[in-house]
């Protein structure tokens, strides 16, 4: 049996040698199949015959764990996809490789064209150790039938967070809630709330501000008075965001992975508007999500393992009508398809900001979402829960 | 060579084959990830050097770390209440079950596999359902208590701190109680029926014969069904991940899936293990019980 495995390796090895300089890549992904990689990947092995391209579909959140282990028994990827917050993680293992020099080398990437938050994400400790492959962020969606139901301008969406819980007020009836939103304890809550932190001039390293406070009472006000279900706080964005194609709440927080399901089930004149900012003149914020593409750093074919991932960023202009999410980077996408809720996300973009970096990301984020839970629950009030998730994130980033 | 070879066919060779075989099952798949599990809550371990045994040692840090969080206290009660209230319901319907199904009745034993339904299903299909069932706002348990007019308002099962935990209880009891009433039928069909008639001649009422008869003589297979419900009510994770997450805040959270928590989604791998550490020996000490109780049974 032995023999016979020795045997079809060596022929294997011939038959490699035979078709000459035939690279093998191995991808991981969370897509499945007719999802971008797969898309993407089948066309540049059209294009390049001497590079195949292996893909394989890891679960989404067994992606750290898998590609940890892989790299424990020498058997991870060339390259695959990371998730923002996680990409600081392997990068300060030394894990990744450090693509500043392909990029300075390459007439594709310019990395004056990544937007901020996406360029943040990749570069850690003065290094890029990723090509954002997309990005998504959130906005505020609502249900203009509902609005003029209402007596409300669906023309003139809430700008402002006292807008927004007025609005909401005047949205809710008994069998619809005004506003939709996800405070769930998982990664979701901590990227739905970062943003409200963010617009106050806090962020992951600085949650005692007076808007974080006020924030948190807001979202515990929408609960408490009924414009949002008390299942927010067990709800994912995705399931938020059914109750409002459903009809049952009148606006929705979320992004664009919606638009798929929302214009097949939603039958209502659907709207999206900016996130909602404290004050008239506050600055802006907004979440920052999806994914990127990374080489690691064993790879034994790197110019071809950045080649394919170069080509991948050359189609940034595809990812909106084909993919479903946003560009990452200033490309032009002509004729968008939702051309107005197109506009208000990719505005939004320009203020998506990263979560972190941070190397243990995940001990950061479950410090807020501790605060969000106890304060929305009414165990703690929303200054002893931010003063306490503080000191936790405090000892993270000594 | 003859010998040698018999001494494998049939002898202690054999025997002893056999034994190794078991022997060699149990420390590959059993001691080794238990000592494995051990060693690493006295090591900082992280995802990157879970594959090597080089790790620095960090004594009773983990400990003291995991036990010192201010949800450590919380999350142990909602485990002593999870295990406690989910066992002694479990047992109490599956044994009110049990009796019945003792009963001659036309349609009998297709009403008792019905019952099975629960068990066979997948626990997350099972959390699945009830979260359909326990769902706030379109819940089919919300919407039956409000048009029965039982209760004014929607509760929120899943969401609302001082019904979450209890919502999963629920949902365990109902998955349970087949399994407790299976074990128990074949205790009480183990009882011969002329004890009970001699009993009835004697004038002892349904109660006395309850309570002198069925009870001791269903000793054994009770303490192996408190003990067994007590190990697999431990191991229930996949509820909690369909039905809270243990949330919200804490609220529904016990130590099997805080432990998963710890490890996989915060990567504090050797936190994660001291709970599984102080689990297992909890398990060993419910497991004793349980051989104890199966050993009463050999010698009746």
């Amino acid at each position: 049996m032995k023999r016979l495995a020795l045997g079809c390796s060596a022929l294997v090895t011939l038959a490699t040698a035979a078709t000459a300089q035939s690279v093998e890549l191995d991808l991981w992904t969370i897509d499945d199949p007719g999802e971008y990689h797969y898309v993407l990947a089948e066309e540049y092995m059209q294009a390049n015959p001497d590079v195949k391209i292996n893909v394989r579909t890891v679960q989404f959140r067994d992606m750290v764990n898998d590609l940890a282990r892989g790299m424990a028994t020498g058997e991870s990827p060339d390259i695959t996809y990371i998730d923002n917050p996680e990409v600081a993680l392997f990068a300060s293992r030394g894990l990744l490789l450090d693509l500043t020099p392909y990029i300075e080398a390459s007439d594709i990437v310019n990395k004056e064209d990544i937007f901020p938050g996406p360029l943040s994400s990749v570069t850690y400790e003065g290094g890029i150790y990723g090509l954002p492959r997309g990005a998504n962020t959130i906005a505020l969606y609502y249900n203009a039938d509902k609005f003029r139901e209402a007596g409300l301008d669906p023309d003139n969406p809430p700008q402002t967070w006292a807008e927004l819980y007025e609005t909401a007020k005047a949205l809710t009836t008994d069998d619809t809630y005004g506003l939709a939103f996800s405070a769930v304890a998982t990664e979701e809550g901590t990227f739905q709330f970062l943003p409200w932190l963010q617009m106050t001039g806090g962020d992951f390293d600085n949650l005692q501000t007076e808007g974080a406070v006020e924030a948190l009472a807001l979202w515990k006000s929408f609960i408490d008075d009924g414009l949002a279900s008390p299942d927010t706080l067990i709800r994912s964005q995705w399931d938020s965001t059914g109750t409002f194609n459903a009809g049952a709440a009148a606006m929705s927080i979320s992004g664009p992975w919606e638009l798929p399901r929302m214009s097949k089930e939603a039958g209502f004149d659907f709207r999206a508007a900016m996130l909602p900012i404290p004050t008239a003149d506050a600055e802006r914020a907004s979440a920052l999500g999806e994914g990127d593409n990374v080489i690691l750093a064993n790879t034994d074919n790197p110019d071809e393992a950045f080649a394919f991932v170069e080509f991948l960023y050359a189609n940034m202009d595809r990812v909106w009508n084909e993919f479903g999410y946003l560009p990452a980077a200033n490309v032009e996408v002509s004729d968008p398809d939702y051309p107005e809720i197109y506009a208000v996300f990719e505005e939004s973009m320009k203020y998506a900001r990263n979560r972190g970096p941070h190397p243990e990301w995940p001990k950061i984020s479950q410090a807020i979402q501790g605060a969000i839970q106890s304060s929305l629950t009414g165990q703690a009030a929303p200054a002893d829960a931010l003063d306490r998730a503080q000191s936790q994130i405090d000892k993270v980033l000594d | 060579m003859l010998r040698f070879r018999n001494t494998f066919t049939d002898g202690v060779g054999f025997d002893t084959v056999l034994v190794m075989l078991a022997l060699g099952y149990l420390v590959v798949f059993s001691a080794y990830p238990l000592v494995y599990n051990i060693i690493m809550s006295f090591q900082e371990v992280d995802l990157f050097s879970l594959a090597s045994f080089d790790r620095p040692f960090v004594g009773l840090d983990n400990y003291r770390d995991v036990l010192g969080r201010p949800e450590a206290w919380t999350i142990f009660l909602n485990t002593v209440k999870f295990v406690g209230i989910s066992v002694a319901a479990q047992l109490t319907i599956g044994f009110g079950l049990a009796m019945f199904f003792q009963l001659d009745f036309p349609g009998n034993s297709w009403l008792r596999g019905l019952f099975l339904a629960g068990w066979i299903m997948p626990a997350l299909v099972v959390g699945a359902v009830w979260s359909w069932i326990l769902a706030g706002d379109f819940g089919v348990l919300n919407h039956a208590l409000l048009s029965l007019g039982l209760t004014s308002e929607r509760i929120f099962w899943l969401s609302d701190p001082d019904m979450a935990l209890y919502s999963v209880i629920i949902a365990n009891i109902w998955l349970g109680v087949p399994f407790n009433m299976i074990l128990l039928s074949v205790g009480l069909a183990g009882i011969p029926e002329d004890i009970y008639e001699a009993a009835e001649m004697d004038g002892a009422t349904r109660v006395q014969r309850f309570f002198t008869i069925t009870l001791p003589m269903m000793r054994a297979q009770l303490g192996a069904v408190i003990s067994l419900g007590t190990i697999f009510t431990l191991q229930q994770f996949d509820l909690f991940a369909a039905l809270t997450q243990g949330g919200p805040s804490n609220a529904s959270n016990v130590f099997q899936y805080w432990s998963w928590q710890l490890s996989f989604q915060y990567y504090e791998i050797g936190v994660g293990s001291v709970i599984s550490v102080l689990m297992i020996l909890f398990v060993i000490l419910v497991a004793a019980i349980y051989v104890r109780s199966t050993r009463a049974e050999h010698v009746a």
